[in-house]
């Protein structure tokens, strides 16, 4: 990338505002055992304290920090998200790459399986695989990548089939390299920009999703979620507006940040768009 | 002191009482429509087939039982005027009322009680299966005479002949055809203060007052509508409004009905649950290590913080408890207090204590050992239990995780399968212990694939023989003995740990009197309930 690119990145105020708020998700997540010791799960107090009253974000119907909840649960929310995220990546782009580049037969019969997952509604589909799974981290992970991957896949797809019929991968062909060397040393690297510009965008998805799984009880027993934190507290929300509202507003303004990045990654790297 | 158990009740005296209940007090007024909320719609109205609480919410408007009780759980006259047990507790013999008659004017006889016994109860009912298993025959010397031969004594049979557990059924209507899957479930016939007329589905059963109801003057509401409101927000602002007037079980969130019992318009009714009385418990899976150590059980049972879990996860609807059977059974002697008090405020201290002992000391990282512990799949109450209760083991050192699964799978975890360390349920109490007791620890009820019983897999034969002996004592002081023995053995060995008794809450609006007044609460026929 080039320090162009850099400059229109960071150039733009919306690209930072959000750099700044998910910079301090990941500083809390990282360093939450250091800025909350508690165990987000442990009785610390009576319940429903309002905030600021000996616990910053107050506590829930247990008696169980909402701070606490709030860094635990951007580890858990975050680690998740990324991690089905690349998942999806890693598969959606492998399976696109290999239709894209052979094409006919194989891409027929990948494309048909892609549109397969595709005409499933993404969040049932989610559910059914978290139900009959049982719930666990591992379970909400595979049911995230499994819905998230199909867009992927196509993106790829497209980008392949377009750089596929260039000078300098025909050249390729033609010097006698093997096909996986050309997919993976000359296509690849180049249609990298979109797959960036979706996977980011895939990640706030993967926030919502894991959110939603949560907020139904279906998220990992063991992990403090922000999705969780909202599921617990909404039988409450006339007596304690703070255990839905504080948890609520984190995902807002994450998955907010992440859509920033995104759209700013989107205008730096998008060729039409740069000034000559 | 000889064994003379023959009770007779005088007919007068059920007449009595009746014209005592039929003589309208100055406030009482004729007409008026009753809205109550069910939750969820039943699935049918047969509540000869289908225990299933929403079922029994309806049905129980419709069918008349032989007997009511009072909230001592003492029987009442209903459709039979008095009853006589026989000395050796062998025969029962029941006096009918005479010119009753069924909502399609037919005639209530006996052969209609020998019918809905021997066909229905007996061989369909999910309960009725164990209840009535000693029942050999009903003898129908005349139309108003029901002598019931047992195989042996089965005092506890006497506790469950409402008309919410032994629905009285038309021999004319439901002889004819399959009884499990009659075609008149869905419309029923029974004796009852009212009648079915329409039932749409996804919306409200309609039930309308019957005209020649048996007791004289009642029913005093034209109409019950039972609607069926799918959101819980919903459900409490319809009763907050006042469009809607009762509301019973867990259609209310216990959080809600705290908001709603501070408005002006509304009482909330805690009695009405005496002859279900749930008691939750922790299970422990004890053939499984370490809670094959009686040791580790208790030091669990310890640990619990009682008035912690009804306070904050109950909302205060609760009372703390130590054994299986609940201090509703007070009045009948059958509760015992005379048991090891868990509830003690150094539990945790006893608790650590009883662990060392027992060769579970804490490691370097203060855990002493790990278990997975299942999360109870009935909603958010016990889904804070189970979060509870990781907390307190983990004061005691012990590391649970925790699983959730759905209703299904779980069931088939603790009832089939006993692949699992730990878990939580609540058992109703019911009538009697015979019938919602035992089925928790007899050795009887370890029954791979059968659903709330014996999970826990514990059981010795000491106790068994002393339930055994409960089960067909006809004297209530003896029986009562025996009951006080097994609760002191079984809350000491705490294959399971009793935690609390749970008060359910009907939401009632005031302008209506008189609705809970049985121990079976919403499962009554409400004759007597009247508008202001």
């Amino acid at each position: 990338m080039t320090s162009s690119f850099w400059i229109r990145f960071l150039g733009n105020p919306r690209v930072l505002l959000g750099l700044i708020w998910l910079a301090l998700v990941v500083i809390g997540a990282l360093a939450a055992p250091l800025i909350a010791p508690l165990d987000p799960f442990a009785i610390s107090g009576k319940p429903f304290v309002r905030p600021m009253d000996g616990f910053l974000f107050g506590t829930d119907s247990l008696g169980r920090s909402v701070w606490s909840g709030l860094v635990h649960g951007a580890r858990t929310t975050l680690l998740i998200a990324i991690i089905a995220t690349l998942a999806a990546v890693a598969f959606g782009g492998l399976l696109g790459a290999l239709s894209g580049f052979y094409g006919g037969r194989t891409d027929n019969l990948l494309m048909r399986i892609t549109e397969f997952f595709q005409t499933i509604p993404s969040f049932i589909f989610a559910i059914l695989l978290v139900a009959v799974l049982s719930p666990s981290a591992t379970s909400v992970v595979v049911a995230i990548a499994t819905v998230s991957w199909p867009p992927i896949a196509r993106i790829v797809r497209a980008e392949v089939m377009s750089l596929r019929s260039r000078e300098f991968i025909q050249a390729a062909v033609t010097l006698g390299e093997r096909d996986f060397v050309i997919l993976f040393r000359q296509i690849l690297p180049n249609a990298l920009s979109p797959l960036i510009v979706t996977g980011s965008l895939l990640v706030a998805t993967a926030i919502l999703t894991e959110s939603a799984l949560s907020f139904l009880g279906l998220g990992a027993p063991n992990f403090m979620s922000w999705g969780f934190m909202i599921g617990a507290g909404r039988s409450f929300l006339r007596d304690a507006w703070w255990l839905v509202a504080i948890p609520g507003i984190a995902i807002l303004l994450t998955v907010l940040s992440i859509n920033l990045v995104g759209e700013g990654l989107n205008d730096a790297l998008n060729p039409r768009l740069r000034t000559p | 002191m000889r064994l003379v158990r023959s009770l007779v009740v005088v007919a007068g005296l059920g007449l009595t009482a009746l014209s005592l209940a039929a003589v309208p007090a100055l406030a009482q007024k004729r007409g008026g429509t009753l809205v109550q909320i069910t939750q969820p719609e039943p699935p049918t109205l047969g509540s000869y087939v289908s225990t299933a609480n929403p079922v029994g919410q309806v049905a129980s408007k419709i069918y008349d039982g032989l007997l009511e009780y009072d909230f001592d759980l003492k029987p009442l006259p209903s459709l039979a005027e008095s009853w006589t047990v026989a000395e050796d507790g062998k025969t029962v013999t029941f006096k009918l009322r005479s010119g009753v008659k069924f909502h399609d004017g037919k005639p209530f006889t006996s052969a209609d009680v020998q019918f809905t016994f021997m066909e229905v109860l007996k061989k369909v009912h999910p309960r009725g299966i164990n209840t009535f298993a000693e029942v050999t025959a009903v003898e129908t010397p005349d139309p108003q005479t029901a002598i019931f031969r047992l195989n042996r004594p089965a005092p506890y049979m006497m506790a469950a002949l409402s008309g919410y557990e032994s629905p009285i059924l038309p021999k004319h209507v439901f002889s004819q055809g399959d009884i499990r899957t009659h075609q008149n479930a869905n419309s029923p016939v029974g004796t009852g203060p009212f009648k079915f007329v329409e039932w749409r589905r996804g919306e409200f059963v309609r039930l309308d007052r019957n005209a020649d109801y048996w007791k004289p003057g009642l029913p005093y509401l034209d109409r019950i509508v039972v609607r069926f409101i799918g959101d819980t927000g919903t459900r409490a602002a319809a009763l907050e409004k006042g469009e809607a007037h009762i509301a019973g079980f867990g259609a209310v969130p216990y959080n809600d009905v705290k908001k709603l019992e501070k408005l002006p318009n509304i009482q909330i009714v805690t009695r009405g649950y005496e002859m279900l009385s749930p008691v939750v418990e922790l299970m422990f899976n004890t053939k499984k290590a370490p809670f094959d150590n009686v040791k580790v059980r208790q030091a669990i049972s310890y640990a619990i913080d009682r008035k912690f879990v009804i306070d904050n996860i109950w909302f205060g609807f609760g009372k703390p408890t130590n054994g299986p059977i609940s201090s509703n059974f007070a009045p009948t002697g059958l509760y015992s207090a005379d048991v090891t008090n868990y509830n003690v405020p150094d539990g945790v201290e006893r608790a650590n204590k009883l662990l060392d002992e027992a060769g579970f000391p804490r490691k370097a990282d203060g855990i002493r050992f790990e278990i997975t512990h299942d999360i109870t799949p009935y909603g958010e109450e016990w889904r804070r239990f189970g979060e509870y209760t990781q907390q307190a083991l983990a004061r005691i050192g012990i590391k649970a995780n925790l699983r959730y699964e759905d209703v299904a799978t779980w069931l088939k975890r603790i009832y089939t399968d006993y692949d699992y360390d730990m878990s939580s349920n609540h058992l109703f109490n019911l009538a009697d212990p015979v019938l919602g007791v035992h089925r928790a620890f007899h050795s009887r009820f370890i029954r791979p694939g059968t659903v709330f019983v014996n999970g826990v897999r514990w059981s010795t034969p000491h106790t068994d023989q002393l339930m055994d002996q409960a089960t067909i004592e006809p004297d209530a002081k003896k029986r009562a003995a025996l009951y006080a023995e097994v609760q002191k053995i079984v809350v000491d060995q705490a294959p399971l740990a009793w935690t609390h008794e749970i008060s359910f809450a009907t939401v009632l609006d005031k302008r209506y009197r008189d609705v809970i007044v049985s121990p079976l609460g919403l499962f009554s026929s409400f004759d007597r309930a009247w508008r202001e």
